[in-house]
């Protein structure tokens, strides 16, 4: 009279599926413990994880990734890139602005259209980091370089898509670029002395 | 709901072991307890404890914005004026938040209350994310508990999903810190860098002691270079006292929790949200304190307080409890609404939201009626009433 199954169905009122399982199908660890362990029937490829920096001379992206060659290449392929993917002024006091005024100047794309716009201020480059380690040819051909523009508010700015009118193709990224001298550590953690920090 | 005695598995050290879950026992005491676990109905999780999960969760993000807008209420949550703008515009950015914890007064009848919200440094994750869901995968295999049973549990694959969505939008690199000397915490981050890197997301570990910072006001690791996200497992507002905490605002460092999550991880929540929603089933009575006396049926708490540390209780029979700590500062009180009592055991249901889902449990139960540090942490599965009675049929 009182079938639990019945029961179950009748007391659900909204649209779930009771017998969709609430925990996870699979649960694994791959950095912790003594080995990769996997739980699960399926096992998932190893994740590709891409690292991304903001670089405003191969010197400091040299610094930053060990790899001079890798950076240099990604220096030429950002400069190559920069007049297609500038935004795009036609006048140098609407493009002054937005960006600083000595990064101001006419540019020609490789159609050979005209503009004033900013010069690249630095340059992105993302890598595949792999842990077989396939050699320096593997990193360069994996590396992807894209050219980086400062605004006016110091801001970075990569771009997104086509090319267009002001600032219509650029998106603004939250990345600071390369490395910093550091002057002090150890200003965090004291708040903690003496209490456990979690909830 | 029940409690219910099951055997342990044999090897359950040895896996913990294996897993780099070292923290299950704390100064010789079982902190992992799965000598006993609770049982759910399938209603039980869904009507008492994820739809009100949802719906809290949805109370407190929408009074983000109302908070942000006013300096008056930024006070009254006791923000430090400089970082109150650095606050709101992180929410005007909608800085990506990972996770929170709410933690529920439930006994498997009526609706559950909300103690307290702890949106900014919610620990017990991977024993509640990933050791728990072993313990149930085990028991089934084992015959303990029936093959049908499940677990409202899918809080590992939540993580991984939200880390794959953020990593989009972090700005490299991304640093995983939490203070040196914790054990714990530092567990806690093995396990949220284990599912970043799952999702696709790679982040190195750092002390949060041995970050540093530049001339510029900008933050590094130990090889200088600038980090551009920091995970950190330590409260908000310890970071704001902190010597560095004032660079915070101008470094260009983002942070998860975001800097908005001050406002949430503050119990001076509690009287806001009753104040919005006066009468909600899920809510318990709240205001400000006025640093007066005590009366009977109301706990006093201090807005930042984390462990059940410098609770005061006056219940409704006259008893008063008291726990220690090292925090001060304005208070709240909230209508005293005793844990339940299970032989004697009193359990806290920690409700997980990932991103902005509900998305599991973990239970946490103490031999006092304050959910301390020294509370153990026992497993739970849905099992149905009457399930065995449709097995033999």
């Amino acid at each position: 009279m009182d079938d639990p199954h019945t029961r179950r169905r009748t007391d659900m009122t909204d649209a779930r599926d009771t017998r969709r399982l609430k925990r996870s199908k699979t649960t694994a660890l791959l950095l912790m413990g003594t080995a990769p362990l996997l739980f699960s029937a399926c096992q998932r490829d190893a994740p590709v994880q891409v690292q991304e920096g903001l670089y405003t001379s191969v010197e400091s992206c040299a610094q930053a990734i060990g790899d001079t060659a890798t950076c240099r290449i990604a220096f030429e392929q950002a400069k190559l890139q920069a007049a297609d993917t500038a935004p795009q002024y036609s006048s140098r006091a609407e493009c002054e602005a937005e960006f600083p005024a000595e990064e101001c100047v006419e540019q020609k794309t490789s159609a050979g259209h005209s503009f004033i716009g900013p010069l690249m201020a630095g340059f992105f480059l993302s890598q595949m980091m792999n842990n077989n380690r396939a050699g320096a040819a593997a990193a360069q051909r994996n590396a992807q370089a894209a050219p980086a523009f400062r605004d006016n508010r110091q801001g970075w700015l990569r771009p997104s898509g086509a090319p267009g009118a002001g600032r219509a193709g650029m998106a603004p990224v939250s990345m600071t670029p390369d490395r910093a001298v550091t002057a002090n550590r150890g200003g965090f953690g004291r708040s903690a002395t003496g209490r456990s920090t979690g909830g | 709901m029940r409690r219910v005695g099951i055997v342990e598995r044999g090897d359950w050290q040895a896996q913990a072991a294996e897993c780099g879950f070292r923290f299950h026992t704390i100064d010789g005491a079982r902190y992992w307890d799965e000598r006993a676990y609770y049982a759910f109905t399938m209603a039980q999780i869904e009507h008492d404890l994820e739809d009100p999960s949802v719906e809290l969760h949805r109370m407190a993000m929408a009074l983000v914005d109302e908070i942000v807008a006013s300096d008056a209420l930024m006070q009254r949550l006791a923000i430090p004026a400089e970082f109150r703008d650095w606050i709101a515009e992180s929410w005007r950015r909608r800085e990506p938040h990972l996770y929170g914890r709410l933690d529920l007064a439930y006994d498997g009848t009526g609706p559950a209350k909300l103690y307290e919200l702890n949106y900014d440094t919610p620990t017990s994750l991977f024993e509640a994310a990933f050791f728990q869901w072993q313990w149930l995968e085990d028991q089934r295999a084992s015959g303990r508990l029936p093959r049908e049973a499940d677990q409202f549990n899918s809080i590992h694959e939540a993580l991984v999903d939200r880390f794959a969505e953020l990593a989009a939008s972090l700005p490299p690199p991304l640093l995983f810190a939490a203070v040196r000397d914790s054990e714990e915490d530092q567990g806690t981050i093995a396990y949220l860098r284990d599912c970043a890197a799952q999702g696709g997301l790679y982040g190195e570990a750092i002390a949060l002691e041995d970050i540093g910072l530049s001339e510029d006001g900008r933050f590094t690791d130990l090889d200088d270079v600038v980090i551009g996200s920091l995970f950190k497992l330590y409260p908000l507002e310890d970071l704001f006292h902190d010597d560095f905490g004032r660079a915070l605002p101008r470094s260009g460092l983002r942070l998860i929790e975001p800097p908005w999550k001050a406002l949430l991880s503050n119990k001076g929540l509690l009287p806001l949200l009753w104040e919005r929603h006066r009468g909600h089933p899920n809510l318990l009575a709240a205001e400000f304190d006025d640093g007066g006396e005590l009366p009977a049926g109301w706990v006093r708490k201090p807005l930042h307080s984390r462990e059940g540390a410098n609770i005061e209780l006056h219940l409704a029979d006259g008893r008063r409890l008291h726990s220690d700590g090292p925090y001060t500062g304005p208070c709240i009180r909230q209508a005293a609404h005793p844990l339940p009592s299970f032989d004697g055991h009193f359990p806290m249901v920690g409700s997980w939201i990932v991103g902005d889902t509900a998305c599991g449990i973990g239970i946490r139960e103490d031999d006092s009626p304050i959910t301390r540090d020294s509370a153990r942490f026992l497993p739970h599965a849905i099992v149905e009433d009457g399930a065995q009675v449709v097995f033999a049929a």
